[in-house]
């Protein structure tokens, strides 16, 4: 069997899933290196706290798993941040059923404001995600997406299963509502 | 400070700081941004949101990859899950159908049967054991019913039992009906009303 010529630095997404399909490893490689990291980032600012690298694997999982539905009409980094969000909101709906059932524990509150406090290091970062708190959980999707993934109005409505226009708008508010925040402080 | 009203111009503030813009988009949007205070603020606001991305951790990727399961390619045609399933789904239909449908026609049956033995039993009994009354003077078999409306249900019933009768046995049975002094008539009769003669 004749070996699998060198990927390409410049290899786009789909020739990298093209690769992976024909059996070369290496292209799954290279593609979970090329997105994990935003994918994190995604999370984290998504108000994630625990088990991004778990919901980073879950999310290539699921993607590599039903890539014969991705039709390339969107980038494969939109589609990522699509599966990652639903992840995400799965998650949450667990969550808050755990918590209708066991009730939270002084104990818990204390160790989970101790580990964020050394997530967060830097002051800049800390005032950033207090003014990214105080958005809806949608202002903040569209807010980080736009802001820290520099996706467009049309990808992030894709991402969070809006329109467009509804993009524009969570996006304006959520500027607003930061802005004053950070001038406040 | 005055709030923009330029909407658009806000809106690609965003593809600025990520140097996605054209060139001619780039210079309008600084352009604009060298008179309004406003879009500045923003811009500025942007650029720390940016850099003060929340803290992430750095993800393995060799951990990640191990997790992937091999491509499979799904040949159209050859197994599709959904039809599988569909598929399943009414055989389960079809033989829940069969279970309830039979147990209906059994219960059905059952419920029948025993009424049909009863009545033929009765009919038996009414024309091989007549009811015998008692008056002042003698003992007289009385037909409680009609016969002729019987007779189709009699002549399935009887069948069954003359036929596992003997010879000798049906013999017997000739002869024990001939000693009867009232043997069903052909005809109807009318009910022979019992009466003990007191009121006579």
């Amino acid at each position: 069997m004749t070996p699998s010529p060198e990927i390409r630095p410049e290899e786009t997404d789909m020739e990298l899933i093209t690769r992976w399909k024909a059996g070369d490893g290496r292209a799954a490689t290279r593609l979970v290196g090329r997105h994990s990291q935003a994918l994190a980032r995604f999370a984290a600012s998504a108000g994630e706290r625990e088990g991004i690298e778990e919901l980073v694997q879950d999310t290539f999982v699921r993607a590599f798993a039903s890539l014969d539905s991705f039709r390339g009409e969107s980038s494969l980094r939109t589609w990522l941040f699509t599966i990652e969000r639903r992840l995400m909101l799965d998650r949450r709906r667990a969550e808050r059923r755990s918590r209708e059932t066991v009730p939270v524990q002084e104990s818990d509150q204390v160790s989970e404001y101790g580990a964020l406090d050394g997530l967060i290091a830097e002051e800049a970062q800390e005032r950033v995600r207090r003014s990214l708190d105080a958005l809806s959980p949608t202002q903040r999707e569209v807010f980080t997406l736009r802001v820290q993934q520099g996706l467009s109005y049309k990808e992030i409505a894709e991402v969070v299963g809006s329109t467009e226009g509804a993009a524009r708008v969570h996006y304006h508010n959520a500027i607003q509502t930061v802005k004053e925040f950070l001038r406040d402080e | 400070m005055n709030k923009c009203i330029d909407t658009e111009i806000q809106e690609l503030l965003p593809d600025l700081i990520h140097e996605s813009l054209d060139g001619n988009e780039r210079r309008r949007v600084e352009a604009h941004l060298a008179t309004c205070e406003s879009c500045q603020e923003d811009l500025d606001v942007l650029r720390t949101v940016k850099s003060a991305a929340v803290f992430a951790p750095t993800i393995d990727t060799d951990r990640v990859v191990r997790q992937i399961p091999p491509y499979r390619m799904i040949v159209p045609g050859v197994e599709p899950p959904q039809r599988t399933r569909m598929v399943s789904w009414l055989v389960a239909a079809v033989v829940a159908l069969a279970i309830v449908g039979g147990g209906t026609m059994l219960i059905s049956n059952q419920s029948r049967t025993p009424t049909s033995v009863a009545s033929s039993v009765a009919i038996d009994s009414q024309l091989q054991a007549p009811v015998f009354v008692t008056t002042p003077d003698s003992v007289v078999p009385v037909r409680i019913g009609s016969p002729a409306a019987a007779t189709p249900t009699l002549a399935l019933a009887s069948s069954a039992d003359v036929s596992s009768l003997s010879d000798g046995d049906l013999q017997q049975l000739m002869n024990d009906m001939d000693e009867f002094d009232a043997l069903p008539a052909a005809e109807p009769e009318p009910v022979i009303a019992v009466d003990s003669g007191d009121s006579i």
